[in-house]
């Protein structure tokens, strides 16, 4: 298997935030698996504007 | 089994039951310590978080932030990859939570049918990644003869760029298909993922095809040595294998999803 | 940590503008080479005007890099496209 800090974080997020099996969680109902991809796109990309500024 | 009050249950995968002692040391969300929830022959493996830290607000600022992202990432691959190693395995999405264990029995128990037929399918195999590129030095076009008019030199220039580009990129999804076509070939099924942007990714040249291929786990050396073949006859193109993973992209498709 | 985070909102304020302009001046600059490649190729145009309008593109890709630079923004940054990952969700 990947050992971990090989696996590129693009990939990792490919698989976790639109793989895997949904389940309706208690606490997650209304977060979508559009969403999620979403949300991730967002936070790379202010990450990336982050390092960009200092 | 009641949780004290403001402990919820972040689930990581389903699994055909197997010895908890097999995830001794491995450590979850935040750290937690992973525990398996059985049903049957069927085990959840789970791990405690706060109940606040996991209601909707609480989750979408928190997947915003790319440092959380990641470590919760991380650290839920690296459970749901130790389970793996252990039993035959169907990953959860990230940030599947429940009020507690008494509800993550509750969910075996309405899926155990579903949950037992896709694990039946999925033994045995295991997920490899595979990504085709298009090669920037391909996308490059050659310097042609300079006319004495820059304006004109611009053109030309900006036309050859445009043609060695689309060029470059219908070699590219042609030698993917062939690569797709030859890999499934190899693999029990197979999944198209979307492309990756360059701009998450960070790597040289476009993605053209992002796929997942579930592969019987005594065939995984002779997939990559097939895919390290097409790699080199495939000027032009760049391909990365990813992987054995889990099998994330292989979970059952919406119409059959457990509970 | 929070503190942080809004201390880069701040100064991302002004280059989200920017990168929002630019955006749209960018894709405007494509169409524009896009449709004088398109002339050239046809011969609907004489040697001299093939000239101008070349040199016009030319410069205004030249002024485009300039105030990337200026506010560190890459081609990707500039991509209207989000891809297959879909648009952005307004906030």
């Amino acid at each position: 298997m990947n050992g971990n800090r090989e696996v590129a974080l693009v990939d990792l997020l490919d698989r976790l935030l639109a793989g895997g099996v949904v389940l309706t969680g208690d606490l997650t109902l209304a977060i979508a698996d559009v969403d999620l991809v979403h949300v991730s796109l967002r936070a790379l990309i202010a990450s990336i504007d982050a390092g960009e500024d200092r | 089994m009641n949780e004290p009050f403001g402990r919820a249950s972040y689930a990581y995968a389903v699994a055909r039951s197997f010895d908890p002692a097999q995830l001794a040391g491995v450590r979850g969300v935040d750290g937690a310590e992973v525990r398996l929830v059985r049903y049957r022959d069927l085990v959840a493996v789970v791990s405690p978080v706060p109940l606040t830290e996991f209601d909707e607000a609480a989750l979408r600022t928190k997947l915003e932030w790319l440092p959380w992202l990641e470590a919760t990432a991380r650290a839920h691959h690296a459970v749901v990859d130790a389970v793996a190693t252990s039993s035959v395995t169907l990953p959860l999405r990230l940030a599947t939570v429940y009020r507690g264990d008494e509800r993550v029995t509750e969910v075996l128990r309405q899926g155990y049918r579903r949950f037992r037929a896709a694990l039946d399918r999925l033994a045995g195999r295991v997920e490899l990644g595979v990504k085709v590129y298009t090669d920037p030095q391909a996308m490059a076009p050659a310097a042609g003869p300079s006319a004495s008019s820059p304006g004109r030199d611009y053109l030309r220039r900006r036309r050859a760029q445009h043609r060695a580009h689309d060029d470059a990129w219908q070699r590219a999804a042609a030698s993917a298909e062939r690569v797709d076509a030859t890999l499934a070939g190899l693999a029990v099924d197979s999944r198209r993922r979307p492309p990756q942007r360059q701009q998450l990714s960070g790597v040289r040249g476009e993605n053209v095809l992002n796929a997942a291929y579930l592969v019987d786990a005594g065939r995984t050396d002779e997939f990559a040595a097939v895919a390290r073949c097409l790699d080199a006859e495939a000027p032009g193109t760049r391909i990365e294998l990813t992987g054995p993973w889990a099998p994330y992209s292989f979970a059952p498709p919406d119409d059959e999803e457990p509970a | 940590m929070t503190a942080n985070r809004l201390v880069i909102d701040d100064d991302t304020i002004e280059r989200d503008l920017v990168k929002l302009v630019l955006t749209v001046v960018e894709l405007l600059r494509q169409l524009m080479e896009r449709q004088a490649l398109r002339r050239v190729d046809k011969g609907d145009l004489t040697e001299d005007q093939e000239e101008r309008i070349g040199r016009t593109l030319m410069l205004l890709e030249d002024r485009m890099t300039l105030l990337r630079e200026r506010y560190r923004l890459s081609d990707q940054d500039l991509n209207l496209d989000l891809g297959p990952l879909g648009p952005l969700l307004p906030r």
